[in-house]
């Protein structure tokens, strides 16, 4: 055993440690406390926006069903600090297989109801698996991006990768649910950047990817080819012309810009919020959460949480530059982006600078999937913070 | 890396499964997460900027948006006054109703749930969807006013729609009064009906507070008197949610204030007198073998000061029609050019938008004109013969005018003259007046313009007629150009006998008749009827209401009539109804209230169904007025094509004179004119 460690230092290289377990207390100093408390914070300043946000709806408050959520992603995500990632890594294929079957299980489910169906139901609980799918996609594409580390400078590599992440993706678009799509593209594209995909792959993905968009988006319903639904073309379009049809395309974003920019530097005020209380903001416990926000709390209520979230997206990225291997730090390179990109879409569509998709803003939201699935990502950066190289970052 | 390669392709060590590559940060990466660091400041920064930009440097336009998403100001609609006859009996009231309003902005926002919801709304109202589309349509520019979908529901319909209220979100029923007639068709035309305002009215009226969707009169009174009546809405402000929806938080910015009551003139009975007497008159017609007798028209008025106390206009229609729902079958004739002509226009109040040749009527005139130009005494004989022709005809042979009754052949002055309606008496007054030297003008047709005939009478409702004093001058303007002729535009002295008869191109409405006899029997003032007294605000006491406003037109004016040519013209009035030879003596001659008055029988090329050129028919008048000696009522009553005067339009006459003076008089058949 001692020889073999000094044989194994001799040559430069570490022991494989089997699933590293750490002592309470090593666990306790090795958590990232920022991170925690800015998305304990976040989480709080959350519920009790729910709570403002919701108290005047029918169902009354929302708060909270969505305590309770809390609840359980937070011993999910301690969990999860506590588990070695590279766990994962190991896992990657049953991870892989597993995502695609829930995804498909969702499919086969809403073709035999004839409807548009997200989620799974089990009684209390609304499953959405492709929020789940989100973390469980970072993780396949770590590992399997780490696997081939050596091989990264080849374009077959990153080629190889987008084939395997385009199931899923497309299995999440065929919901339909375009946003939770989007965001699983945008940590794909995080992925393959921290991988060390060369600036000239990239370069030629992004080329092909934004001749993508515009054909799917213009050129082809231009030629009688129509990839998106229609509403769906309107909703990622419509941003740019909010005036061109107040009814319907645009009603909820004009509504939104008006809720949001009436709440001015200090807000309205639980009962002032008109565009909230008498239900002017369709979607303003989910999807329209900051806009309630921002209009009772103000442009000062907004920057708080605005920053909060700059802050986790900060931690986030230094723990990438912390991560003990190349996995871990794909892993928190894809999960940051993904987290970065729905608050960046979700915050822009209630402001009229980013199309609607239908993202849920992290940690504010009404949705029990949405906020297990980010305590989740955020367990597993603490967890490979836990692990990290240096000791205090 | 090139360790890595080493310990992997196993070079210089085999590998160890047991072990890992040793990993570092690399500067590549270092680089790329410092990038997407500044990415997440960028993105960051965006955000922050349209922050600020939304809610500090335009937060108050957004903040006053968000207001006006909140609340609606809904008009409470005001009572429309009550229309009472001179004895303050009502013609025309309210009764409460309710509304149905759509506003467009709260219907749902896809085509097809607001089809779905409109096509059920239409189910139950009875309402074509494109009917309402078309309302919706036109209150695209003016989205804070709801559009009215329906005025006037049933209960059921009513309970319908408020035990369904949350399949109708936009929908809003809203309380509003409903005009009711409890004299049905009584004075319908003098009366009007009440109606949405059109867009040309509105367009003229906005300033005055008028607003899309306003129900102003629409004709007769109410269209007159419309800013007296209207009263004014009231204005409630309501917090109403996303749905519209109006919440528990209202605020009455106005209180409305109901509208003022208008008094006319009228006599509720003495106007039902006048229509059964002209329905009555239309039956003689029909006995007499006049069967194209169709309508007609009475008119009576006070001569002392102008007050219309009745206006009857047959055929009639029920205003109530424009209560409600619109039934368009029933409203055609009043709406509809071909319905209307069939049902020979329902809708036309004759006595002031209908002209006829006044026939023997005008005579008086042609007497008093003849006089005043000292062209005739009344003591002067002239020989009425069957025919007359004229010594001023130049034609070969000369044109023969016929008396109406070829069996006469005695001298007789002014007075029999009138009372037996000698046209030949009066072609040769005709002719005098057309030796006149040029330089005297025309004083026939002066003296008749100056007692208010082929002028508006200013009549305070409706739109009238001026009708028609032919002058050389007329005759040559109308017949200018081809294809008319120098024959047609001369003034040939048969015009100016015809005129003094009646007859010709001249043309009249019943009011200016009823004008001229109200001047005849006040001795020389030219009334302006008028059939609004006032309006007022009731009191506590009905019978003694407060008076806001005197509506009385301009006073009686002189016309500068001679009082002795009057006095002249009356004595022959008088014996026309009760000389024996008089040509309404059968009518009035035992009548127990002495009246007087002419008949007139009057040739007007009218359509008849089946001649498909015009038809010449007889249009039977009797004007005149009573008591004598001090008359207080002026009636002038028109029978179309309803022969003569004598036997269709005198006995009408007489049955109004029976309800006003409350007596009953009784009828001796004789032949006149």
């Amino acid at each position: 055993m001692a020889t073999r460690a000094v044989d194994a230092r001799a040559r430069g290289l570490r022991p494989r440690r089997e699933a590293e377990v750490l002592g309470v207390a090593a666990f306790l100093r090795r958590l990232d406390w920022v991170l925690l408390g800015a998305v304990a914070a976040i989480v709080a300043y959350g519920l009790w926006s729910v709570d403002s946000i919701t108290r005047h709806d029918p169902g009354g408050s929302l708060a909270g069903r969505q305590g309770l959520y809390v609840a359980v992603g937070a011993v999910v995500m301690l969990g999860l600090a506590a588990l070695d990632p590279r766990l994962f890594r190991r896992l990657m294929w049953p991870i892989y297989g597993g995502t695609l079957a829930l995804m498909l299980f969702v499919l086969v489910s809403a073709a035999a109801t004839r409807g548009s169906r997200r989620w799974i139901d089990i009684g209390f609980f609304k499953f959405q698996p492709s929020e789940f799918g989100k973390v469980l996609f970072t993780l396949f594409l770590a590992a399997f991006l780490a696997e081939r580390a050596r091989a990264i400078g080849r374009l077959s590599t990153p080629l190889a990768a987008i084939g395997l992440a385009i199931v899923p993706i497309g299995l999440v678009f065929l919901q339909p649910d375009l946003g939770t799509a989007l965001v699983y593209a945008a940590a794909l594209a995080a992925v393959l950047f921290v991988a060390g995909v060369r600036w000239l792959h990239l370069g030629a993905i992004g080329l092909v990817t934004l001749v993508g968009i515009l054909a799917v988006l213009w050129w082809l319903p231009a030629a009688g080819v129509q990839v998106l639904k229609p509403y769906q073309t309107e909703r990622l379009t419509g941003f740019t012309h909010p005036e061109s049809d107040p009814r319907d395309a645009t009603y909820n974003v004009n509504q939104s810009i008006t809720a949001v920019g009436a709440g001015g530097l200090h807000g309205r005020g639980v009962a002032g919020a008109t565009q909230t209380r008498l239900q002017f903001l369709p979607e303003h416990a989910t999807d329209f959460a900051f806009a309630s926000l921002a209009e009772q709390r103000g442009f000062f209520g907004a920057s708080i949480l605005l920053l909060l979230y700059l802050l986790v997206v900060w931690r986030g990225l230094k723990i990438i530059t912390g991560a003990r291997d190349l996995f871990c730090a794909i892993v928190a390179g894809g999960l940051v982006f993904a987290f970065l990109f729905q608050v960046f879409v979700n915050v822009g569509m209630t402001i009229g600078i980013a199309p609607i998709t239908g993202i849920p803003l992290p940690f504010v939201s009404v949705g029990g999937s949405s906020m297990i699935t980010n305590l989740v990502a955020i367990g597993i950066l603490l967890g490979i913070h836990a692990r990290s190289t240096r000791r205090r970052a | 890396m090139a360790s890595a390669t080493r310990g992997r392709s196993g070079r210089f060590l085999p590998p160890d499964p047991r072990v890992e590559e040793p990993y570092r940060l690399t500067p590549q990466l270092a680089f790329r997460v410092a990038l997407l660091g500044f990415f997440a400041l960028a993105l960051f920064a965006v955000l922050f900027l349209r922050l600020w930009a939304l809610q500090v440097l335009s937060g108050d336009q957004y903040a006053a948006a968000a207001n006006n998403n909140r609340v609606r100001t809904l008009r409470v609609d005001a009572p429309r006054g009550p229309i009472l006859d001179r004895n303050g009996r009502a013609l025309v009231v309210n009764v409460p109703g309710t509304r149905v309003e759509l506003w467009p902005s709260d219907l749902p926002k896809t085509w097809p749930a607001q089809r779905d919801e409109l096509r059920r709304l239409s189910k139950i109202v009875g309402v074509p969807v494109t009917e309402i589309l078309r309302r919706m349509k036109k209150h695209e520019s003016d989205p804070v006013t709801p559009v009215v979908v329906q005025t006037g529901l049933h209960e059921d319909q009513i309970t319908y729609v408020s035990e369904h209220r949350a399949e109708f979100p936009g929908v809003r029923l809203a309380d509003s009064y409903l005009r009711k007639y409890p004299f049905r068709s009584l004075a319908a035309q003098v009366l009007g009906y009440v109606g949405e305002i059109s867009e040309p009215e509105l367009k003229a009226r906005r300033k005055l507070g008028y607003r899309l969707g306003d129900l102003v009169g629409q004709a007769g009174v109410e269209a007159k008197y419309d800013a007296y009546i209207r009263g004014r809405d009231g204005l409630e402000r309501h917090t109403v949610d996303a749905r519209g929806r109006p919440t528990s938080d209202v605020t009455v910015t106005v209180n409305p204030r109901r509208g003022n009551q208008l008094r006319l003139t009228l006599d509720i009975e003495l106007q039902q007198a006048a229509e059964r007497a002209l329905r009555y008159g239309i039956e003689l017609a029909h006995a007499d073998k006049k069967w194209y007798a169709n309508g007609g028209a009475i008119v009576a008025l006070d001569p002392r000061d102008g007050a219309i106390l009745a206006m009857a206009s047959n055929p009639t229609y029920s205003p109530s029609l424009f209560v409600g729902k619109p039934n368009l079958e029933k409203l055609a004739p009043l709406l509809k050019q071909g319905a209307a002509k069939k049902a020979n226009y329902p809708g036309i109040n004759r006595t002031i938008a209908a002209t006829y040749p006044p026939g023997s009527t005008l005579k008086p005139v042609t007497a008093l004109a003849a006089m005043q130009e000292r062209l005739l005494s009344p003591h002067e004989s002239l020989l009425c013969t069957p025919t007359y022709e004229s010594p001023n005809d130049n034609g070969v042979p000369k044109q023969q005018f016929a008396n109406w009754n070829p069996n006469t052949y005695h001298w007789m002055e002014l007075a029999q003259a009138l009372s037996e309606s000698c046209d030949t008496y009066f072609y040769q007054v005709g002719d005098r007046f057309f030796d006149l030297p040029s330089d005297r003008g025309h004083p026939l047709q002066q003296w008749a313009t100056r007692m208010g005939l082929g002028v508006p009478t200013g009549v305070d409702v409706g739109s009238e007629l001026s009708g028609l004093i032919p002058t050389p001058e007329w005759r040559r303007v109308t017949f200018k150009g081809p294809p008319y002729t120098d024959i047609d535009r001369t003034w040939k002295p048969g015009y100016s006998i015809q005129l003094a008869i009646g007859q010709g191109d001249v043309a009249v409405t019943p009011m200016q008749m009823a004008r001229l006899y109200a001047l005849i029997a006040n001795g020389g003032k030219l009334v302006t009827p008028h059939v609004a007294e006032d309006v007022e605000q009731p009191t506590d006491d009905p019978r003694n209401p407060q008076v806001l406003r005197r509506l009385a037109s301009e006073p009686p004016r002189a016309s500068g009539v001679d009082p002795a040519a009057i006095k002249a013209v009356k004595d022959g009035l008088y014996a026309a109804a009760h000389g024996t030879n008089g040509t309404s003596y059968g009518v009035f001659g035992t009548f127990p209230v002495s009246i007087a008055g002419k008949t007139g029988t009057a040739e007007k090329i009218v359509a008849i169904p089946g001649y498909p050129a015009g038809h010449q028919e007889d249009q039977a008048w009797w004007c005149g007025y009573g008591p004598t000696e001090a008359p207080t009522i002026v009636v002038c009553a028109v029978i179309e094509n309803g022969g003569h005067g004598g036997t269709a339009a005198a006995p009408a006459a007489l049955k109004v004179f029976e309800k006003y003076f409350g007596k009953t008089g009784q009828i001796i058949p004789k032949a006149s004119d």
